[in-house]
């Protein structure tokens, strides 16, 4: 409601390791509150955001209060989980890997996505193959991001001129040298254990077609950058869990792919995904179908038989949507790319479609419910943000993937323009 | 783990700590053979609830059936911080003194009462698994209800240490207060024929007896066998609601809180896993006769069970006390038995309101079970009309009867 004083809302974003004395927290006198992250010997576990008054100081004690039922949960859970098993080695062959970061116009983004991957390449793991970094610039408007990516040493360049992240993609796929190609959005930094958790998990899984992880915010300085994380965030899913066939206690698996990862932070295994035709060029293809493409990825995957793995070190930093009008877009982009995907694959998969009614309707009752629940509160100023998000599925259901196929279909065919891929098994 | 089995649907695991059950998931046979790291990864996140509520408590515990649970400011987490080895710190709790013991239950107060009837086999398999439990109990005492021929009568005559005594009316309600009758130890404990018993569970189901106002205690019931659809489904569907691996404890708070709801006591447990205190017969009365298989269907546990919670005693669900329940393996027998069961169940709701005028138990007729019907209605266009259509027809045509049955026997005295 605009009658609402817009108080600002800016939280500190401070990480905790429970493995170590827990700090002291001093909030500034602009700071409404704290997101942190929870880690347990720097494995994050945890994310949790809380109201506070500006200025709040909280002693140690007050700080292992802030811990809810589910953080202490998982912290017992992930203590229980290394009585259990004892990490083993790395394998003889830690597959190799090529960090891909398809960028389009964003060269300050880049930068700091860049060095994130530099100080990660620094580090490295033992024995492992040295990271290979590779930028993918998409049918760009000038010469700033390739001359960002000249400033750092040993990251190579390759210009795809059609435009459409999954074109972008898909040549990665094509250049890269890696067992694995990791994609990352040029608008996170990529946590410096990155590396220490993708060598555990192809440890730990030596047949995974997939690594994901979770995705925090690099910032909370804004009102829309904490509602964004109020509504869930990009994806807080810290446990270490094998997607296979199945997946107990989930009735539309693995149709729901929201659960497998997000497309800003994903790894996957470079034969596996051209097995299955590389990415579908139809989805993520700019203004007007901007998402669905990590969703369509991970289900066709899953349904070829391969195993996904999300692992909690495995973590990036996102720089969410700084003003209410780019986080009203993006969830109108969500809903979007959900239903494109939906509907794409009610069409493509016969034998899910029970599946797929089932999470259609789940959909719309749950954010039917959220908007109920935020107009009861009085919540206003984040109703139009939901709405957003169901006006997006209802057009993603009313034929948008369609049309997206006839419109790069276009793109593919314009002069002096070459086709990448297949068109992603669509 | 490596499946050993071609037509192998997928596994259930238990998860045990030095005898004591904490937790279990499943796994679908597609998932096989699962790694050690995964194995580890399932497994904790099984046992972590039972795990944080027996060594902290506060913060851990269970949800309480039908209720939301209660926020509550929280606590100080530094022994939860220092606990950096929480299996360990279990197993030392446990080491020496059992789970029961160590909470002063006595086994030598424990009668035991098997109701039977002409399945002398699956008696004999859950007689040796109670001869074979320790400590032993005061006696075990075998109530064959009307049987059609002395087969189990000569079965029982070659255990020397198990009584058996021969019930010719017929219903589960009278043979069991045949069994209370007929014991002497303070506690009674009843299990049913076709289970088995865990070695340490006559001990554990003692355990919370210690506390004077606890009048029943119920244990949880794992699937015996799941072999086949019928038990598969009379898992999920009927048996499978005991998941939980933390205490619970039923009381006259819970009961004044859901009384408006209608209290769900047939959460506190199955008759096939538990104990009353002998006391608590004379307070309330014994079972009702009307109700029970043999008559209207189950529901005589939890029937008792509310009216202990009507008069404030304590109800306590103990999951350490463990028995494995071998579930009906044809989908005849167990459409049967869900007919049977849905119609006690309405039954026993009737009872329970004219007892107590507690009109939650009639709004539970008139307004929860219709719409449960319609929901699974639902269901049953998606999973198939032959299995679920005909399952779903015996629970709606069960609870119908239900409301005849209670008609018909209004004028019987529940005790005969």
């Amino acid at each position: 409601m605009s009658s609402r004083p817009l108080t600002e809302t800016r939280f500190r974003l401070a990480t905790i390791d429970l493995a170590r004395p827990l700090p002291s927290i001093t909030l500034a006198n602009d700071e409404t509150g704290v997101g942190l992250t929870i880690r347990l010997d720097g494995q994050p576990i945890g994310f949790l955001l809380r109201d506070l008054p500006p200025g709040a100081m909280l002693a140690p004690d007050a700080v292992g209060r802030l811990l809810g039922p589910g953080e202490r949960l998982a912290l017992l859970e992930e203590r229980i989980r290394r009585e259990l098993w004892v990490t083993a080695g790395p394998p003889a062959a830690v597959p190799s890997l090529t960090a891909v970061v398809c960028t389009h116009d964003r060269p300050v983004l880049l930068a700091r996505c860049l060095e994130s991957l530099v100080v990660l390449r620094a580090r490295g793991v033992e024995r492992t193959p040295a990271l290979e970094i590779l930028v993918v610039d998409n049918a760009p408007s000038d010469g700033a991001t390739r001359n960002v990516a000249a400033r750092f040493p040993d990251v190579r360049y390759l210009c795809e001129p059609i435009s459409g992240l999954d074109f972008a993609r898909n040549r990665a796929l094509q250049e890269a040298t890696g067992d694995f190609v990791a994609y990352f959005d040029d608008d996170v930094t990529v946590d410096p254990g990155w590396l220490e958790g993708f060598v555990e998990a192809c440890s730990a899984h030596p047949d995974a077609a997939a690594v994901t992880g979770p995705v925090l915010p690099l910032e909370l300085a804004t009102r829309a950058q904490v509602e964004f994380e109020r509504l869930g965030g990009f994806r807080h899913d810290f446990r270490k869990t094998r997607f296979g066939v199945t997946l107990a206690g989930n009735e539309t698996y693995p149709c729901g792919a929201g659960i497998f990862g997000a497309g800003c932070n994903m790894a996957l295994r470079r034969d596996a995904v051209r097995s299955i035709g590389g990415f579908d060029e139809a989805l993520d293809t700019g203004a007007r179908l901007p998402g669905g493409g990590d969703l369509d990825i991970f289900y066709r995957l899953v349904r070829a038989g391969y195993v996904i793995v999300s692992e909690p070190r495995c973590l990036v930093l996102h720089q969410h949507r700084r003003t209410h009008e780019e986080l009203r877009r993006q969830l109108w982009t969500w809903g979007l790319g959900f239903m494109a995907f939906l509907a794409k694959s009610y069409r493509a998969d016969p034998t899910q479609r029970g599946k797929f009614r089932q999470l259609l309707a789940w959909w719309f009752v749950s954010k039917a419910r959220l908007l109920a629940g935020r107009i009861v509160g009085r919540e206003a100023p984040t109703v139009d943000l939901i709405l957003a998000e169901l006006a997006g599925g209802a057009v993603g259901l009313c034929g948008e993937y369609g049309r997206s196929c006839r419109r790069i279909e276009r793109r593919r065919r314009a002069p002096t323009r070459q086709r990448v891929l297949g068109s992603g098994g669509a | 783990m490596v499946p050993d089995d071609a037509d192998l649907a997928g596994l259930q695991l238990v998860f045990w700590l030095d005898g004591l059950p904490l937790g279990r998931c499943e796994v679908a046979a597609d998932d096989l053979p699962l790694s050690t790291a995964t194995l580890a990864s399932l497994a904790s996140e099984a046992v972590a609830p039972a795990i944080g509520y027996r060594l902290f408590a506060r913060g851990f515990e269970a949800p309480m059936p039908a209720l939301e649970p209660e926020l509550r400011p929280p606590s100080d987490a530094t022994a939860l911080l220092a606990c950096e080895h929480p299996l360990a710190a279990v197993r030392e709790r446990l080491a020496g003194t059992d789970v029961a013991l160590e909470a002063g239950g006595s086994a030598a107060e424990v009668s035991v009462v098997v109701c039977t009837r002409d399945r002398p086999e699956a008696l004999a398999r859950c007689l040796e698994s109670l001869r074979a439990a320790q400590p032993r109990p005061r006696e075990i005492l075998v109530v064959d209800n009307a049987p059609t021929s002395d087969a189990t009568h000569r079965s029982v005559a070659a255990m020397p240490d198990v009584r058996y005594v021969r019930e010719s009316r017929p219903g589960l309600s009278i043979a069991r207060n045949t069994g209370v009758r007929e014991t002497t130890g303070a506690i009674i404990a009843f299990t049913d024929d076709d289970a088995v018993v865990d070695p340490h569970w006559i001990a554990r189901l003692a355990g919370p007896f210690t506390a004077r106002d606890v009048m029943a205690v119920t244990g949880i019931v794992f699937p015996g066998a799941l072999e086949s659809e019928a038990q598969r489904m009379a898992e999920d569907r009927l048996w499978g609601f005991a998941q939980e691996f933390r205490r619970r404890v039923f009381d006259g708070r819970y009961f004044a809180r859901m009384r408006g709801r209608g209290v769900p006591v047939w959460h506190i447990g199955a008759g096939a896993n538990m104990a009353i205190r002998r006391e608590a017969f004379s307070r309330v009365g014994l079972f009702d006769e009307r109700l029970g298989a043999g008559a209207a269907g189950c529901s005589e546990d939890s029937e008792l069970w509310y009216r202990l919670l009507a008069e404030g005693w304590r109800c306590v669900y103990e999951p350490a006390a463990a028995v494995s329940h071998f579930h009906r393996d044809d989908l005849d027998s167990l459409r049967a038995q869900w007919h049977a069961y849905m119609r006690g169940h309405v039954v026993a709701l009737l009872v329970q309101f004219a007892r107590y005028r507690d009109w939650g138990n009639l709004r539970r007729i008139a307004l929860q079970l219709p719409f449960f019907y319609l929901v699974w209605l639902h269901d049953v266009f998606r999973r198939g009309v032959r299995t679920e259509g005909l399952l779903w027809w015996a629970a709606v045509s069960g609870s119908a009867a239900g409301v005849g049955f209670y008609l018909r026997h209004r004028g019987t005295p529940p005790v005969a």
